[in-house]
């Protein structure tokens, strides 16, 4: 039989798949996932934290109406976390294990799929236990897709230095969202999220972290998938709005391209613009005459009023370059490793001046893959 | 802002601007890179590496726990 060319056989497999370029099709075949991520950060040449994280995805489709997917992740976590600004006392530094999992199940219809996912997280001094449903109705053409969901999550916290005991935290999500093919080449989404919170959600290894008990989230996410057309070149945009009830308001940008080289070759560059404005009750690093560090200036032991010095709560801007790199290894398995570099400046906030005092921050991560079908 | 919740009331709304694109023209958007959720576990390390150390955090959809990292 004569081979048949790559790009006629995707064309052969669009016609086939009911939910074509929509992602909502059972998976066609078993997949397992590894994956391993070092992470390393740093202020001034200063080491901060480091990472090292493998990770595990098993994916088994059922009958062809059903999937099964399963992770599982372990990070050991090491280094000296920030007690206020950017102070680093010797009682900073830590080692800690999280391990996480959760498993899903999702049933397939003709024009629809349903969702359900349950999962656990667990660290020495904190808990999270979650679950979800999500599903999705595309039109009669396979044009549109609508999006839906709803997540709890219920946290424990005991802290080592026994601050609090057995706080709690409760989340509930809501999602809504559409994709929409535009045009032989263009794919967009929309999705709108939702997040209440209330509950314990000061950080109990800060000094002076007093947060408000209740922290709602909204976002918007647009996304833009364009193919540029014979060789598999695509470009992946997306735009986020984030806007919480603490005041942050936040703008993501990211962009990647996807370039398939000869020989099972990938390569993605990928770039991320990020900015945010700081919480209402972040205060810049100028303390009290009398206390000194790190109390704002007419602090009171017993004035519970919200305040933070987190600097992940300042306002700033952020940049991350990156490269992922992709080798298909026969017709069932790939390996990519994905190399990140991240910068957080306060003078790159955008629209708007960004907090006084920050020490710049740099990250980078690197993470290795391997995914095996059949 | 206003922009982007005009942009997305819009595609809730599934209008589609264009004329509708029929099955046999969607060779190019069959293709995996073209989908919207590929590399869930590399997603979820960058995911969980940025809200670490950012204020925002989330946007694509529901599930998944706290941590005791931010």
């Amino acid at each position: 039989m004569a081979a048949i060319k790559h790009s006629d056989a995707i064309l052969l497999a669009a016609l086939a798949l009911p939910g074509v370029a929509l992602a909502e099709n059972p998976p066609e075949q078993a997949s397992l996932s590894v994956s391993y991520l070092d992470y390393r950060d740093w202020q001034q040449n200063l080491d901060r934290i480091g990472v090292r994280s493998p990770s595990v995805e098993l994916v088994l489709p059922l009958a062809g109406k059903w999937a099964v997917r399963g992770a599982l992740v372990s990070d050991t976590i090491s280094g000296a976390s920030t007690r206020y600004h950017t102070a680093v006392s010797g009682a900073s530094h830590f080692k800690e294990k999280r391990n996480a999992g959760d498993l899903s199940i999702t049933r397939y219809f003709a024009r629809a799929s349903l969702t359900v996912d349950a999962g656990r997280s667990g660290e020495n001094d904190y808990v999270s236990r979650f679950a979800s449903v999500r599903g999705t109705v595309s039109s009669a053409d396979n044009n549109t897709t609508w999006l839906a969901g709803i997540g709890v999550a219920n946290d424990t916290i005991n802290p080592v230095n026994l601050i609090v005991e057995n706080e709690r935290k409760h989340s509930t999500e809501l999602m809504a969202g559409v994709t929409q093919v535009l045009t032989q080449r263009d794919l967009a989404q929309a999705v709108l999220t939702h997040v209440r919170g209330r509950g314990y959600f000061s950080m109990p290894y800060k000094y002076v972290d007093q947060r408000p008990r209740e922290h709602d989230q909204d976002t918007i996410l647009l996304r833009w998938n364009h193919a540029f057309g014979q060789h598999g070149v695509a470009s992946r945009a997306s735009y986020r709005y984030y806007r919480d009830s603490y005041g942050v308001r936040a703008h993501t940008w990211q962009e990647e391209v996807v370039t398939p080289l000869s020989n099972g070759w990938t390569l993605t560059p990928l770039a991320r613009v990020y900015s945010q404005s700081a919480a209402d009750f972040y205060f810049d690093p100028v303390y009290d005459r009398r206390l000194g560090p790190p109390f704002p200036p007419g602090f009171s032991f017993s004035d519970q009023r919200p305040r933070t010095a987190d600097p992940r709560l300042a306002a700033f801007g952020a940049l991350s370059l990156g490269l992922k790199v992709e080798k298909e290894i026969g017709r069932n398995a790939s390996i990519d490793l994905r190399y990140e570099r991240y910068r957080q400046r306060g003078a790159w906030r955008l629209f708007g001046t960004g907090s006084p005092g920050l020490l710049d921050f740099e990250a980078r991560s690197i993470v290795l893959g391997l995914t095996v079908r059949w | 802002m206003r922009l982007g919740l005009l942009l997305a009331a819009g595609l809730l709304a599934g209008c589609a601007p264009l004329k509708p694109v029929q099955p046999w023209e969607k060779g190019e958007l069959a293709r995996p890179q073209m989908t919207f959720d590929t590399d869930r576990l590399g997603s979820a390390y960058a995911e969980h590496t940025y809200s670490s150390k950012e204020g925002a955090a989330g946007g694509a959809g529901v599930g998944g726990g706290g941590c005791g990292c931010n």
